[in-house]
């Protein structure tokens, strides 16, 4: 097999795994009861919150942990008033385009790379957008967006807002799903008052993930009951999965630049490899601006589905645009975006690369990809 | 017809194969349908596998799996090394088949959406579709036979389809492909794992496709306004209870009365407009019996096969065994007193191994 789609799912390394493993039987007990094994449950849980906090800059008490991504960037949307608006990116994930339907909304465009268009974000910023909400990464195309600028940005319009008189909040809310292992990322420094964090991205466990929440910002439980994690997400507490994520996060602290060379050189392999194909490539996004480990392509004239059915026969896993859109057959609103064709469109392919990749693999995967892709251009045109 | 990324590939077919016949072959994503697609290849076709998008509805908690069955019927596609198509039928689909299903069951009667589906969209929108694109033939993964234009039995009698097929045009028929007319459901699956296709060990579709698993009844909730009320014994009048909507019960049925202990109770009587359910325990009630029914909307396939003595088989659902009958006006009487089926059913004709057409119950 060769797996390259690691911006869909992750391997559990053994290292995690086994760190979770006596959480779910010897300390089974719930970390909310009073005897003493329990309590030292309750210690190990609460040195892992510190542990994920502690790699972005935070405290263990910043965060609320919550069953995935999906849930904590539903959760962060809960700042917003009655009457506050919240801005999101075009590109944004389902998670955050779905959810936030539930309020007033207005959507941010993009340029061709995917990067925020920030004349736009600036024309936006009404009085009562209390929330903007942009990833780090872009799920399918890996762009990277510019936090720290965006939160700048911000900053002025809450000082010109109080000059104004006016008080209404204005945050910025940011999904880290993709490119936590890639990059450095400190809460102070990006200036982010929300961020989700998702373990299954990194070599955690699924189905855990948490929301940064900075100082004096309110937020409104989307459950209530025991009052786990100060009220805001009641339920017992997932003691394995967060140990396992925190583990795994452990395991790539300080590794981000090493890892971004390596993945720099493997996608240039790829890159070479996929140029002799009888069609020529597009390769999307702008790599300046683009998770190392992303490679979003296009062969346009291609179905992207049929090489997926393809390559995965060869045991070769690779997605087309993002495997949420793909499942509903709807064409990818990211690719659409940055301004693709629907021919454009139908022949992309989301190839992600991550723990399971070396040279050797890449290689060989680039070799396969090549010969499919060229088998498909003989089967149309002879 | 919406041009969508998945009809991409649509677009390019038929290119340098003009030395073999070519067959649009409906896929469903089941194993059926992928077998009929490597039979139709190993016979030298130039086939096409087509996904015929019909309506769904989709709320949450209710998902028609038209999405995972499209993925499955393009990858068996593309392993084949076949073209691909989607046809998007949803609006015909809903019009000529959900809207159908409805007013039948508004009306307080049983229809078969399958049958509506065969007649109005495989064998008329997509053989129609089928042949505009270049078609030479039409197939599908039905248990079936075409022979001399005749719609006839398939092989495997236990698996035969015809009771839904009996409606379909003569013309579809005379260009219609069965590959599965001459193998057994065991043969099916057998040649399904030699080539390694992915969904022979997929579970059988049962039931009306776009309801999907949630089931008919919450799938008429949604669009029938139901009222509650008595459910009474036939015999007695008595009250024995109270059912959620008077539509929701069969003539004959079993299952699902709210009235619990002793013998089972069968409904045997519907009475909308009081909105009555009268049930009994009596099996020989009169009522759940009979030696005649009377058709509507009669289709004879072909009048020249009627065996002039009128003396014919009948299938009264699908897989039950073949009874003898007399047909006559638009009446079919049996011998021998039969289970009552309910109004809305059809009843299959045949004579040897040919469907003769049939009819719906009237009521």
């Amino acid at each position: 097999m060769i797996y390259l789609d690691h911006a869909s799912a992750t391997p559990v390394s053994d290292k995690v795994l086994r760190a979770m493993t006596p959480f779910m039987t010897d300390d089974f007990f719930n970390p909310s009861s009073a005897y003493l094994p329990a309590v030292r449950v309750r210690d190990a849980y609460e040195n892992a919150k510190n542990s994920i906090a502690n790699s972005i800059g935070a405290k263990g008490n910043d965060l609320v942990i919550t069953s995935g991504a999906t849930e904590a960037n539903a959760l962060a949307m809960t700042v917003v008033s009655k009457n506050g608006k919240i801005l999101v990116l075009e590109t944004e994930h389902a998670s955050i385009l779905e959810n936030v339907k539930k309020y007033k909304f207005d959507i941010i465009k993009v340029d061709k790379n995917g990067l925020i268009n920030l004349d736009d974000l600036k024309s936006k910023l009404s009085d009562e957008v209390e929330l903007v909400s942009v990833s780090l990464a872009n799920n399918e195309l890996g762009t990277i967006q510019p936090l720290a600028e965006i939160s700048r940005i911000l900053k002025e319009s809450r000082l010109d807002r109080l000059k104004r008189g006016i008080t209404t909040q204005l945050l910025l809310h940011s999904d880290s799903s993709q490119g936590l292992a890639l990059l450095e990322l400190n809460i102070a420094r990006l200036g982010v008052d929300l961020m989700t964090l998702n373990s299954a991205k990194i070599c955690g466990p699924k189905g855990v993930g948490a929301l940064y929440v900075g100082h004096d910002v309110r937020l409104t439980p989307l459950t209530s009951g025991g009052g786990q994690e100060r009220g805001l997400r009641a339920g017992t507490e997932n003691v394995a999965g967060v140990i396992g994520f925190a583990t795994a996060i452990e395991a790539i602290r300080g590794h981000s630049s090493a890892a971004r060379k390596k993945y720099t050189a493997l996608v240039s392999i790829l890159k070479k490899e996929l140029e002799k194909a009888k069609i020529a490539p597009i390769f999307l996004g702008n790599a300046k601006h683009q998770l190392a480990n992303f490679l979003p392509v296009s062969f346009p004239g291609l179905d992207a589905e049929r090489l997926v059915f393809k390559l995965e026969e060869q045991e070769v896993y690779v997605s087309t645009g993002a495997a949420c859109s793909a499942s509903k057959g709807e064409p990818s609103h990211v690719l659409r975006a940055i301004g693709l064709t629907d021919t454009e469109i139908a022949g992309s392919l989301r190839l992600s690369l991550g723990v399971l990749n070396d040279e050797e693999n890449v290689q060989q995967a680039g070799k396969i990809i090549r010969k499919v892709v060229d088998d498909e251009v003989r089967r149309i045109y002879g | 017809m919406a041009k969508t990324g998945v009809e991409q590939s649509a677009a390019r077919v038929n290119n340098n194969k003009g030395k073999h016949p070519t067959v649009f072959l409906g896929m469903s994503g089941g194993v059926d349908s992928s077998v009929s697609a490597i039979l139709l290849k190993e016979q030298g076709y130039n086939v096409v596998g087509v996904y015929m998008k019909n309506w769904s509805k989709d709320l949450p908690g209710m998902k028609c799996p038209w999405a995972e069955d499209l993925a499955d019927a393009k990858r068996v596609a593309t392993k084949l090394d076949m073209d691909f198509m989607v046809f998007d039928f949803e609006k015909e689909y809903k019009q000529k088949v959900v809207d159908y299903m409805l007013a039948e069951f508004k009306a307080g009667r049983t229809p078969n959406p399958d049958i509506m589906c065969n007649e109005e969209i495989k064998f008329k929108l997509f053989f129609e579709e089928a042949t505009k694109r270049g078609a030479d033939y039409i197939a599908t993964g039905h248990y079936a036979k075409s022979e001399d234009g005749k719609l006839k039995l398939a092989l495997d009698q236990n698996k035969d389809q015809t009771y839904f097929l009996y409606r379909i045009s003569k013309d579809a028929v005379k260009k219609t492909l069965f590959p599965l007319a001459e193998l057994k459901k065991p043969e099916v699956k057998e040649l399904a794992k030699k080539h390694g296709l992915a969904n022979a060990y997929k579970k059988e579709s049962m039931g009306v496709c776009f309801v999907g698993d949630v089931g008919m009844k919450d799938f008429l909730r949604e669009y029938i306004d139901i009222t509650p009320g008595e459910i009474r014994e036939l015999e007695t009048e008595a009250v024995l209870g109270y059912h959620d909507g008077a539509i929701f019960y069969t003539i004959g049925q079993r299952h699902g009365l709210y009235v619990g202990g002793g013998l089972p109770y069968y409904v045997v009587k519907k009475d909308l407009e009081k909105n009555i359910v009268y049930v009994s325990k009596n099996l020989n009630a009169k009522d759940l019996w009979t030696k005649a029914i009377t058709l509507d909307n009669i289709f004879i396939r072909d009048g020249s096969d009627f065996p002039k003595d009128g003396k014919i088989m009948v299938r009264l659902r699908h897989r039950a065994p073949l009874v003898p009958a007399i047909f006559e006006k638009n009446h079919v009487l049996f011998d021998e007193e039969i289970k009552t089926i309910a109004a809305g059913q059809s009843v299959v004709f045949y004579s040897g191994d040919t469907c003769l057409g049939g009819g719906i119950v009237k009521g």
